[in-house]
């Protein structure tokens, strides 16, 4: 109950922050909201939410829905993981189970699935009677073989290591194999998964369209026909092959029959190059030339006063963060005091004013909102700007005027501004002296993973799975260091090197425990740990998207997927 | 004169596997490619598997003999993104390319030539001044803001497609070109009427110039015939060179018109950090320029008997 009181007061407390600081942005929110969640009912800086998640069922068959995106890596399940691709693969393909926009996971093509009591032997009931693209029927054996196809060695995928829970993942990785053991289809209408490392979250992976089924014509991973022109089992399918950095064609598949149908005749994608391609797509939607589009940062404002009023406009918190990662077995940022120091010396309210336009909410969470059972606000007290208590801190921690202090951005990710308005903050509240650089991408990795890493770095995190422990796990957990010497680059997703076994236990209890609200408890003290009273990353901002769309030719399009794209199986022509 | 050629080709050989080796050596060192995929680390097993998809697991020096081999039989690999076949997508954009640096070329010598030889004919009058003026404009502003400005005043007006469009809008080849070829032609037209201009007013002061003025051919013949003839070699040889540049690519302008050539492959594939796509596009501007020196050096010989001695 006490902790409770203080969640309490730190959200009146930010609340309160961040109705003054942004009282010229907060506009009314003007109502369209669903019922699903976008009824944002704590104030916080940002620009409120606005989309409308309602899907109404009168369309009839039409239209051609045409936006713009970079080209992607690749559209073939067996390896396609960034959103680009994810916007054709996940319409290609229907899998076991599909996570909506809000983040739940409901029956796809598994009309149920059960577990034995540790979680080790999962049952998946596939529905009868699917059809692939090219006629041929969907079975248990069309998912083993996609997912041996995404295993195996000669694949070299970028995503096998969503199955590295299955039993036979090892020998289908290390090329000993080309079955993967831990996967029966005997049964045509029946799936059985048996795990060598044993989740009750294991359903959830199987979102992710490298879990997708696929036909025989799939062949090997490297496939450059199929590649090019997947043949799925999903709403859609492909019309004439990819044009590389060109676009691509989809139209509805009309034996769809694994859900309702789409409504649109057709999908136009086209692929747009450069760093400006935000800017092409928002051209090309108030040109008339696109649908949809995303909204670069700066055109936030001018975009959201077209559009909101004419409904329009979709601002909604997703499912990642901003944050500064932290080297926590190196001084100076060793002892949680230092780093809760640190992180009240930063005033993100202001930032988002100055850098953000208003746009965006202040982190006091690590796990984000969209988790609404999970989301913990004001889990982080130390988020909270405190220049006061952070020098008091500070001093206690041995952080002394000119303290020296790594901070490492990656360029080309449009992080200049921020950082460094946080370098100033540092220097200006605690009188330390900032090493403040940016680096490419890979060589910032290279640093965080050293043994001589030290300071903090910054970073984003964004979901594969729709469960809290995606953000708990992978980064925070002992065995995510990925080396027990402390001689050896940390090769995990947890370079700070953050350990604690009472962590790890409850990550351990949570993966072992079926019933959900049990778990996501687990997951809330897991937090608790990590963020509340150790703080090993410093949560900056929650990760917030906007897109404008053409809202006097569609319906049903106010709303973005789970992985942020439009949501074309349901859109139709008003 | 074999003998001269024989030596010039050898040299060719040696730039050719020397510029190989310092790019492939420079991008190898520049880092590792599978560390991180999006903005999350790949899993050592992962980053195994794409070593060994990629040749990546064998000491340099193999894989740079491997590479090499390979090379010489037009066997480029695939590339790090989509994995596709290198050498299908250079065979896409060295057409292009190709076809873009001919028509630059192309619309440059006749801009060129004929302000040139207008300035010349008629010094100090007027249109003269009006095209020295012109032409110290079109050298001193940069490509890239031609480029940028043809683009925005122009793209998607007219016959000139729009920047980006529609891939479903079928553009014949030609509209695609127009506006990237003068934006390439425009420096170099300027840097050619100059040129011209000042050969042909020397010539025009030549001895035999003034003899068939005397033999009272009339003033058209006397340019066109004698004297252009005559003035117009250094323009050629600057041809020649810019030819060879145009061909291994024209990054800036190709990117500015997403024009699909050997420069827009380029810039893209340094940005994502695709080595496979960087070294055989970086190799192939080497030997076409390596290639067409060879050709004017042995053009140079030819004309010029007394640089063979050297």
């Amino acid at each position: 109950m006490r902790n409770k009181s203080v969640l309490l007061r730190a959200a009146a407390g930010l609340a309160v922050a961040s109705l003054a600081l942004t009282a010229c942005s907060q506009q009314s929110n003007t109502g369209t909201d669903g019922d699903g969640g976008g009824g944002n009912e704590e104030p916080s800086a940002g620009y409120p939410e606005v989309f409308n998640d309602e899907v109404t069922e009168d369309g009839t068959p039409g239209g051609t829905f045409r936006l713009g995106i970079v080209e992607p890596a690749a559209i073939d399940p067996y390896t396609a993981y960034e959103s680009e691709g994810l916007l054709v693969t996940d319409n290609l393909f229907t899998g076991l189970v599909h996570t909506t926009s809000s983040g739940e996971t409901v029956p796809a093509l598994a009309t149920e699935w059960s577990s034995n009591d540790d979680c080790s032997e999962w049952t998946f009931n596939l529905q009868t009677g699917t059809k692939f693209h090219n006629g041929e029927e969907v079975t248990s054996a069309s998912f083993k073989r996609g997912w041996e196809r995404v295993t195996a060695k000669a694949s070299a995928s970028d995503v096998a290591y969503h199955f590295d829970q299955i039993e036979g993942y090892d020998e289908m990785q290390a090329g000993t194999a080309n079955q993967l053991s831990g996967v029966d289809a005997s049964d045509p209408a029946v799936l059985k998964v048996s795990l060598a490392s044993p989740s009750c979250e294991f359903y959830l992976r199987t979102a992710h369209t490298a879990f997708s089924p696929v036909p025989e014509v799939a062949g090997p991973g490297q496939n450059e026909a199929y590649n090019n022109q997947p043949i799925g089992n999903g709403p859609f399918m492909m019309d004439g092959p990819w044009q590389h950095d060109q676009g691509i064609k989809l139209k509805r598949f009309d034996d769809y029959n694994a859900g309702p149908k789409a409504y649109l005749d057709a999908v136009e994608i086209t692929i747009l190059v450069g760093d400006d391609a935000q800017q092409k797509e928002l051209d090309g939607l108030n040109n008339g030339q696109f649908d949809w589009a995303r909204v670069p940062p700066n055109q936030l404002a001018v975009t959201r006063e077209k559009y909101e009023p004419q409904d329009g406009w979709i601002s909604k918190k997703t499912f990642g963060i901003d944050y500064l990662q932290v080297a926590v077995t190196k001084p100076p940022t060793d002892s949680a005091k230092a780093r809760k120091a640190i992180s009240m010396a930063i005033d993100r309210p202001s930032i988002i004013e100055g850098v953000f336009d208003g746009s965006r909410a202040p982190a006091t969470a690590f796990v984000p909102g969209g988790f609404q059972d999970a989301y913990q606000p004001g889990v982080c007290d130390a988020c909270e700007y405190n220049p006061e208590e952070a020098k008091k801190l500070a001093e206690e921690a041995g952080l002394t005027e000119g303290t020296e202090l790594n901070f490492q951005f990656n360029t080309g990710g449009g992080h200049e501004q921020w950082t460094a308005a946080v370098k100033q903050q540092l220097e200006k509240n605690l009188g330390l002296k900032v090493n403040y650089s940016g680096v490419e991408f890979n060589d910032m990795l290279e640093n965080q993973q050293s043994p001589d890493s030290a300071g903090i770095y910054r970073l984003s995190w964004g979901a594969d799975y729709a469960t809290p422990g995606n953000f708990l796990q992978p980064l925070f957990s002992t065995a995510a260091i990925g080396t027990d010497d402390p001689n050896a680059p940390a090769t995990g997703d947890n370079p700070g090197r953050y350990s604690n076994p009472e962590f790890d236990d409850l990550i351990k209890r949570a993966a072992a425990t079926k019933d959900e609200a049990e778990r996501i408890k687990l997951y809330q003290q897991a937090e608790q740990i990590c963020i509340g009273e150790d703080l090993a990353a410093i949560p900056m901002f929650e990760r917030q998207q906007f897109r404008a769309f053409d809202s006097s030719k569609w319906a049903n399009a106010g709303d973005m997927d789970f992985h942020e794209n439009p949501k074309l199986d349901v859109i139709y022509q008003k | 004169m074999a003998k001269f050629i024989t030596r010039r080709l050898a040299h060719a050989v040696l730039v050719i596997i020397a510029a190989t080796f310092l790019i492939y050596l420079g991008l190898f060192v520049l880092g590792d490619p599978f560390a991180s995929s999006g903005e999350k680390t790949v899993p050592p097993e992962i980053q195994e598997a794409l070593r060994e998809k990629f040749g990546m697991n064998q000491p340099f020096f193999m894989q740079y003999l491997t590479y090499l081999q390979n090379m010489f039989t037009f066997d480029f690999g695939i590339d790090f993104e989509q994995r596709r076949d290198v050498g299908d997508m250079l065979a896409a954009a060295v057409p292009a390319t190709a076809r873009l640096a001919v028509i630059a070329i192309l619309i440059e010598i006749v801009i060129g030539l004929t302000a040139g030889v207008i300035a010349a004919v008629s010094q100090y009058t007027f249109r003269d001044v009006f095209i020295t003026i012109i032409t110290t404009l079109g050298i001193g502003i940069p490509v890239f803001v031609i480029g940028i400005g043809l683009r925005a005043g122009l793209s998607g007006e007219w016959i000139f497609p729009a920047v980006p469009r529609s891939f479903t809008v079928e553009t014949p080849w030609w509209q695609e070109i127009i506006l990237p070829a003068f934006t390439l032609a425009i420096l170099d037209a300027a840097f050619i009427a100059r040129l011209m201009r000042g050969s042909m007013l020397e010539v025009l002061r030549a001895d035999y110039v003034r003899t068939a003025r005397a033999k009272g051919l009339s003033e058209r013949k006397v340019i066109g015939k004698h004297a252009f003839r005559n003035s117009v070699i250094p323009v050629v040889t600057y041809t020649g060179v810019s030819l060879g540049v145009l061909l291994g690519g024209a990054l800036i302008t190709e990117t500015i018109f997403e024009y699909q050539g050997l420069g827009f492959l380029l810039v893209r594939a340094i940005q994502q950090h695709n080595n496979p796509v960087i070294v055989p596009i970086v190799v192939f501007a080497v030997l076409t320029f390596v290639v067409l020196s060879t050709l004017v050096d042995i053009l140079y010989a030819y004309l010029d008997p007394r640089i063979r001695l050297h």
